[in-house]
């Protein structure tokens, strides 16, 4: 069996989203670089199903699989695609139950390899593989090892049939690609609007009104901004960008903020 | 025995540095380069390795600091990428000049401007003429046996030039595939210690590099950098054969795939390569004569494999993932060159650039240059126009950053 993976990251902070391909062969594989067409594409953060840029079900098979880290049921998801099966699994849930925080590559390898009928064993042994190449042992390595575990048991082996969606391609010819100035300036102030990097909260800070006193050392202290001041002159939380790091839980003074885990009621 | 690992290309180039033991390491990060250094900087700090590892504050510098370590008969490594190497490579020049031997390792990455950190080899072959030796490298098991293989050209008293390993940024330095990692034992035995003549020293102090100002003078030690790195050709030759018995891979400067009675050839470099083999295999399967030959060695280039592989063939088109602007493809005049002197030359050469900035290939992009040069072979056309391959969902998305870089909202 023939394996290569390949992770794309930018200039990009944790927390951010990411991508990687996996490709398993029983051949060569005579192929690298982006997958345009998976049999099965595992999405960690459902809040990327509806982000443009980052669109997990462009080019998935037809028959392929998507899986969701979601606290929804599978059939939330069916108007997204009807031609694909979807499964879907709280790894938050269960990293945070296991793990203490919602870290979930070990997680979100466990579902991908039950569903593609890889065994337990070498799922096992990969985990303890990977953290160990990243200075990760004992006790933290074996809650991550019981996580993937538990995830593995919950799935079941698919059997997978795909056949490419077949979208249509076309090369352009020079003369449309040189037909602006080539020179073009970046005039807008920013293009933070794109995207909505509050989705990558698994916390959100909440603000207890009753308590806060306007001191303003949740302001000082948020790094991405999204602290404000009202025209009432009370604090309010820029949802859609901030990203839970929970800096101002931690900073208020008067213990005036509290974490909500995102989609909990 | 085989010790297959799962481990990137840059992870690769580091085990080619162990392997080869070697003494000294001038380094400084840039990106995607750095997990080497950082992978050398722990097997040094642990122990596994007997070397000396020391950043220093810029390329121009760790050249410098590799050239004078290896004329004292030290065994030197680095690497570097795009804007580093451009940084670096006034030094790269000197080191031919001074025959000072090295290995550093290019991880590709396209040149400012515009900014990026995907591949494509204009950062290479912005050193096409300094007089190193330059091997390119497919995959993460091409990256450790070139490295070594590198160190054998490098260091052979018929050559005594710096070599180049390139491999692409992403597609190759982070991805990680197979590689059987060799064996120490037989490593030591297929590169013994280096050892200089005339090593430099504290009690032994020479000049190196001095003002000459006569032409005739610079003449004679440039034609000399030259016929050096024309050796390079026998001393592959050679090293490929002992590295074959050693470890049952052999590495010529050129790779035929799928050569055999193919009338339409893609010729291409580097990790797109595999994609190239990937459309090769499906048109075979469908029956037609389609193949692709690889470069490998690109200094000193592969003149008479070029010939002797493309001679008779139908139509050959040639993959520059790079751009000389207002000239084409670097790699184009190079193979036609190749060609002109051949009765049997192919009747039709067709240039592609692709892959700039690291821009994805699709499938569909590599069977359109295939299809291409299909019809070049139907209506026998001669001087091709070139393909500049972009796709028009990639047009798309070109015209949606330049709006939102206008200021304009895109509509939701």
């Amino acid at each position: 069996l023939n394996a290569q993976d390949f992770p794309l990251y930018g200039a990009e902070r944790r927390g951010a989203p990411v991508t990687a391909f996996t490709r398993v062969s029983d051949g060569d594989i005579l192929e690298r670089g982006y997958i345009f067409d998976p049999d099965i594409s595992v999405v960690m953060d459902e809040s990327l199903l509806d982000d443009p840029l980052a669109n997990p079900l462009a080019g998935l098979r037809r028959g392929g699989v998507l899986l969701v880290n979601t606290r929804r049921s599978a059939e939330a998801y069916r108007r997204t695609r009807e031609d694909i099966t979807i499964l879907t699994v709280d790894l938050t849930d269960l990293a945070l139950k296991v793990l203490g925080r919602p870290v979930l590559s070990a997680a979100s390898a466990a579902a991908a390899a039950r569903v593609l009928s890889i065994a337990e064993a070498s799922l096992q042994r990969a985990v303890a593989d990977e953290l160990e190449e990243i200075g990760v042992g004992g006790g933290l390595a074996a809650k991550n090892l019981e996580l993937a575990g538990l995830i593995y048991a919950k799935l079941k082996p698919m059997r997978l049939e795909t056949r490419e969606l077949g979208a249509a391609e076309t090369l352009v010819p020079l003369s449309v690609i040189v037909s602006g100035s080539g020179s073009e300036d970046a005039v807008s102030t920013g293009n933070s609007y794109l995207r909505r990097t509050g989705d990558w909260r698994t916390y959100r800070p909440v603000i207890d009104y009753a308590r806060c006193t306007d001191c303003m050392v949740c302001y000082a202290y948020c790094p991405e901004s999204a602290m404000s001041v009202k025209d009432d002159g009370r604090i309010s939380i820029d949802y859609d960008n901030c990203k839970g790091c929970l800096i101002c839980v931690t900073e208020c003074p008067l213990r005036a903020i509290v974490k909500q885990q995102e989609g909990v009621a | 025995v085989k010790n297959d690992r799962l481990i990137t290309g840059n992870f690769a180039a580091a085990w080619a540095a162990r392997l080869a033991r070697v003494d000294y390491i001038p380094a400084y990060p840039i990106t995607p380069q750095t997990e080497i250094i950082e992978t050398l900087a722990k097997w040094v700090r642990e122990g596994l390795m007997d070397a000396r590892l020391v950043q220093v504050e810029s390329e121009h510098s760790m050249l410098t600091a590799a050239g004078a370590a290896s004329l004292t008969g030290a065994r030197v490594f680095s690497a570097t990428s795009s804007q580093g190497l451009l940084y670096g490579l006034e030094m790269l020049y000197n080191m031919s000049g001074w025959r000072a031997p090295m290995v550093l390792v290019n991880v590709s990455r396209a040149l400012a401007a515009p900014i990026t950190l995907a591949p494509d080899h204009n950062d290479v072959l912005a050193a096409r003429d300094s007089g190193s030796v330059q091997l390119h490298a497919e995959n993460a098991q091409e990256v450790v046996d070139l490295g070594l293989l590198a160190y054998r050209i490098a260091e052979d008293r018929r050559v005594r030039l710096p070599a180049i390993v390139n491999l692409d940024g992403f597609f190759l330095s982070f991805t990680r595939e197979k590689v059987d990692i060799p064996e120490q034992a037989k490593v030591d035995e297929f590169l013994p210690e280096y050892k200089v003549a005339d090593p430099f020293s504290a009690t032994r102090p020479v000049s190196k590099g001095s003002s000459v100002m006569e032409g005739f003078a610079y003449s004679y030690f440039h034609y000399h950098i030259h016929e050096a790195a024309q050796r390079a050709r026998e001393v592959l030759r050679e090293a490929s054969q002992d590295y074959e018995s050693l470890f049952g891979r052999r590495y010529g400067p050129v790779e035929a795939f799928m050569l055999d009675d193919a009338e339409y050839v893609l010729v291409i470099s580097n990790s797109f390569a595999t994609l190239g083999k990937q459309a090769v295999v499906s048109l075979r399967k469908d029956g037609v004569p389609a193949g692709l030959l690889k470069l490998r060695m690109l200094r000193p280039f592969p003149v008479q494999e070029v010939a002797s592989t493309l001679r008779g063939r139908k139509v050959v088109a040639v993959f520059d993932q790079n751009l000389s602007p207002g000239s084409g493809g670097i790699l184009y005049p190079e193979v036609t060159s190749a060609l002109y002197h051949l009765r049997d030359r192919p009747k039709s050469v067709l240039p592609v650039v692709g892959g700039l900035g690291g821009k994805d290939i699709t499938k569909h992009e590599m069977m359109a240059v295939f299809e291409r040069m299909r019809a070049l072979g139907r209506n026998g056309e001669t001087a091709p126009a070139p393909m500049y391959l972009m796709r028009d969902d990639e047009m798309a998305r070109v015209n949606r950053m330049l709006s939102v870089a206008r200021g304009v909202q895109p509509k939701k």
